[in-house]
């Protein structure tokens, strides 16, 4: 047999048969079936949330709201605790009552060594 | 609405039960006769067929239109034919097929039948490379390109394969072949 012939037994011999698609549509319904079900969680990417959060929209979306919430969150307790405080002494009051804030109010002036 | 397969993907993607059922319905056939070509095997053939569109499921967030919906689905059939085969087997029923009874009658029809069971019995000898090389091109009518894209391989390396497997085909198939030259 030549390679052309072959080629097209080929072909031929692997064409779907109509008894196979009805088989395999039988499948398919069963399959189908099975998927109408829960179906699993999706798996989203992490570039997936910049996205959302850049796309120019101003519509209400809850990652937009939840994303400003958490940003305002944020926000708000650097502002309480400031930025160059260590993270353990954050929102401590004693740190601030124990302060001796005397030298710097009641310095000598620098040039007269008059005092306030 | 835009019912290509492209809009069904960027709706699935947010979550869109709706038109994963569309593309399901639309794609499963398809499936599920390329699993049964490879794998030879009904049973596992659904399993595949069913993974494969979960797995369309679950990663539709992440999917970029680089390559035709129907590209992308069929290589995720074909490597979880892979999967299954690099497994150890049972021998199925389904697999051996049925004794011919030659008594039945001796026509043009037996004969094509019988080589058709032949060819069958030869491509699941195949290796599972040059099996699905065959099956992409021959059954599918898929362009070297494509099945190159869906093997993950180069034109020249699918080209390899198909060589190979209607070589191996062709000494399997020798006394089929002899008898219509």
């Amino acid at each position: 047999m030549t390679n052309d012939k072959f080629d097209k037994f080929l072909a031929r011999a692997l064409k779907y048969r109509p008894h196979e698609a009805q088989e395999n549509e039988a499948i398919s319904e069963r399959v189908f079936r099975r998927l109408a079900g829960s179906l699993p969680p999706q798996k989203t990417s992490f570039w997936h949330w910049p996205s959302v959060l850049l796309d120019g929209q101003f519509s209400i979306a809850w990652p937009r709201i939840a994303a400003l919430a958490c940003c305002a969150a944020i926000g708000f307790g650097i502002g309480l605790a400031g930025l160059e405080r260590p993270f353990g002494q954050t929102y401590s009051v004693s740190s601030v009552a124990n302060r001796d804030f005397s030298s710097l109010l009641f310095e000598p002036e620098p040039l007269t060594g008059a005092r306030p | 609405m835009d019912d290509s397969d492209e809009a069904l993907m960027q709706r699935i993607g947010r979550g869109d039960e709706v038109a994963f059922r569309s593309l399901a319905r639309r794609y499963l056939p398809a499936a599920v006769g390329l699993a049964r070509r490879i794998l030879g095997n009904s049973a596992e053939a659904e399993d595949v067929a069913q993974e494969a569109m979960l797995r369309v499921w679950i990663h539709a967030p992440r999917w970029q239109p680089l390559a035709r919906f129907r590209t992308w689905l069929t290589r995720i059939v074909v490597n979880l034919c892979f999967d299954r085969k690099r497994r150890a087997s049972w021998i199925t029923l389904e697999a051996a097929g049925e004794i011919a009874d030659r008594s039945l009658g001796v026509g043009e029809k037996f004969e094509a039948e019988e080589r058709e069971r032949m060819l069958a019995a030869a491509i699941e000898k195949l290796p599972i490379r040059q099996r699905s090389a065959v099956v992409l091109t021959y059954s599918e009518g898929l362009s070297n390109v494509e099945v190159a894209e869906i093997l993950n391989t180069t034109v020249s390396a699918v080209e390899t394969l198909l060589v190979r497997g209607k070589h191996n085909l062709r000494r399997t198939l020798k006394d089929v072949i002899d008898r219509d030259p």
